[in-house]
């Protein structure tokens, strides 16, 4: 279908790296992030574990999207002046809320959304503003899904994403509150799972025509070629069980990169650690691949949950497993509940063929999934 | 593509109301209305009254667009997405769920409130309503006009991403405390679009891109919904 869209470029900040290529090296070593929160009091909470990244930290008034993005931006590469802004977040600088309602002095235009692109158009001296999306844990695989739309459709020719979201006291007791946080560090597809954990971390992804990048011979890093959005229409904070939204979510995306289940390499799953999110995607898997076992995994259990950011940060290791033929493991994972058996694993597996599925689900029975080709595939 | 738009509806100072109801739209300042369930829906609605100010403003808004589209009837799975351009969103009731964070350390944390901290939670509400399974997702912009979300959700009807959508704003008002630069009136304001054939009713008009990304309704360029609502019920007179 249509025109091919290209990823040129991809940058990450997490708690497991400052770049990168240092948290694929940590993926890749089976490392985790996650440990003892310091940030704020977590006595009262059902958890005290979150992948937090050293050192981030606001300055006077502004929230910590600002150290964070100021991480972000200088490894971000050149991005044209008239590129598209798509960003994702789903709490910006929350933090600032909590200062404002402590009596401290915080920047409360930092709390919107629509904060992100202002900032970071800004920084970037792009001729657009941009926008935000947000769509709970989905939020920024559904920004990569409309930036490749924009492509497909010519109404540009290089997008930018970046996605953001941060670890707080507001996130953490709430996730608590509801009983979704984990006593220990999250364990994805784990019989014994229980919970997830929480990361904070940033991405960008840049997106461009294959005209444009051939014109101005950009590295061809992966390519975007099938995207599905789904809602559940099931329940507001809990996953249809059966799978139905996710289910419906790949089949589209297969549909649109026109290619069959078979040529499916391996699977970036949301593997939240959550016991109902984890059954769901299972159940969503084995109905698209029947008996066939792509291999699969979660990055979760290394970099915790990093909510509107996780499908950028996953599109952008997604790319790098591509290019590097093997998966990271799934860190946290320990005993393979049954039907995660032969799926998902411990230890890196290397990888054949040139297609990876990512998914994510969320917060008002969100699902998206995207499909990723290796770079240099004729 | 031309797509048609089939459906209005609204909530605002002036009141709760759909295009085929009524000849005019108007977005004053001022309080809105009072949202029970009574009000804006035919059949019983348990959740509705435990929703937050941003949710129920969202979902009476669509609730009313449907119906002008003459599709709030059934409860079976439809392709639809939702679409929706806020500036403040949910920030009342981040505020709100906060307070019960402060309390007493965090132990009386409120999961009800939190659940509706994200601006996306309505879309949630409304898909299980109204048995909506089309993408569904928020757009940040500013200033607020609202196009990006209907560009994408004509991108997204053009690439059958989902068979039609539900495109608007919901801006429940500046919460105390912050800024007020939306530069609009709170209130909420959607549209049913869809192909050209799929129309119930008659429709309003046809949308489109043209070549420079300007949106046209009926040949004719528009700044914003507002506007939008505007031509589309000069149309219907």
């Amino acid at each position: 279908m249509g025109m091919n869209v290209f990823v040129t470029d991809c940058a990450a900040v997490t708690a497991l790296g400052s770049n990168l290529e240092e948290l694929w090296q940590g993926l890749m070593a089976g490392k985790t992030a996650i440990h003892p929160v310091q940030r704020f009091p977590v006595l009262n909470y059902r958890s005290r574990f979150a992948a937090c990244i050293e050192g981030l930290s606001s300055a006077g008034r502004s929230s910590m999207t600002h150290d964070l993005l100021n991480r972000l931006v200088p490894q971000i590469r050149g991005v044209p002046t008239d590129a598209m802004l798509i960003t994702a977040t789903t709490k910006a600088g929350i933090d600032n809320l909590e200062k404002f309602k402590r009596g401290a002095a915080a920047d409360r235009n930092d709390i919107l959304l629509s904060s992100i692109p202002a900032a970071l158009s800004e920084t970037l001296a792009l001729e657009n503003i941009g926008f935000n999306i947000s769509a709970a844990c989905a939020s920024s695989s559904i920004a990569v899904a409309r930036a490749a739309a924009l492509i497909r459709n010519k109404r540009a020719d290089a997008v930018l994403v970046c996605c953001i979201d941060l670890v707080t006291e507001f996130v953490f007791s709430g996730f608590s509150a509801l009983g979704a946080l984990s006593a220990r560090p999250a364990m994805p597809f784990d019989k014994d799972r229980n919970g997830l954990s929480l990361g904070e971390g940033a991405a960008s992804i840049l997106l461009m025509s294959e005209t444009r990048c051939r014109r101005e011979k950009r590295p061809v890093l992966g390519q975007l070629t099938g995207w599905g959005i789904s809602g559940d229409a099931f329940h507001l904070t809990a996953p249809a069980r059966d799978g139905g939204g996710l289910i419906r979510a790949i089949r589209k995306a297969l549909a649109m990169a026109q290619i069959g289940v078979d040529e499916i390499s391996t699977i970036c799953a949301h593997g939240t650690g959550t016991i109902h999110n984890d059954s769901m995607e299972l159940a969503a898997f084995h109905s698209i691949f029947g008996a066939r076992k792509p291999s699969a995994y979660s990055v979760k259990g290394a970099i915790g949950h990093t909510l509107g950011a996780a499908g950028g940060i996953e599109v952008a290791i997604g790319v790098k497993s591509l290019s590097e033929k093997c998966i990271p493991p799934t860190v946290g994972l320990i005993s393979p509940e049954e039907g995660a058996r032969g799926l998902v694993s411990s230890q890196p597996q290397k990888i054949e063929g040139d297609y990876l599925l990512t998914t994510n689900s969320g917060f008002g029975g969100v699902n998206a999934a995207v499909i990723l080709k290796r770079g240099q595939v004729s | 593509m031309k797509l048609s738009i089939t459906g209005v509806g609204w909530t605002t100072a002036a009141g709760i109301g759909r295009g085929r109801q009524t000849r005019q739209f108007s977005m004053p300042e001022g309080p809105l209305p009072v949202l029970t369930r009574k009000a804006v829906f035919d059949t019983p609605y348990q959740h509705f009254g435990r929703l937050d100010q941003f949710s129920k403003l969202g979902l009476a808004s669509i609730s009313m667009a449907l119906k002008d589209a003459g599709k709030n009837t059934g409860i079976e799975l439809r392709d639809m997405a939702i679409i929706v351009s806020t500036t403040y969103g949910c920030s009342q009731t981040d505020l709100d769920y906060f307070d019960t964070v402060m309390t007493d350390g965090g132990k009386s944390a409120s999961p009800a409130l939190f659940s509706y901290t994200l601006p996306n939670s309505f879309l949630g509400e409304a898909s299980c309503r109204f048995g909506l399974t089309g993408a569904s997702f928020v757009v940040n912009e500013f200033p607020p006009v609202g196009l990006s979300g209907l560009k994408a959700a004509m991108d997204g009807i053009s690439f059958n991403e989902f068979e039609n959508a539900l495109v608007g704003f919901c801006e429940p008002g500046c919460p105390s405390g912050f800024e007020n630069n939306s530069g609009t009136a709170p209130g909420a304001l959607f549209f049913m679009i869809d192909r050209i054939e799929k129309s119930v009713h008659p429709p309003y008009g046809t949308v489109e891109l043209n070549s420079r990304n300007d949106v046209l309704f009926n040949g004719k360029q528009i700044r914003d919904l507002v506007n939008l609502a505007r031509e589309c019920l000069l149309v219907k007179c």
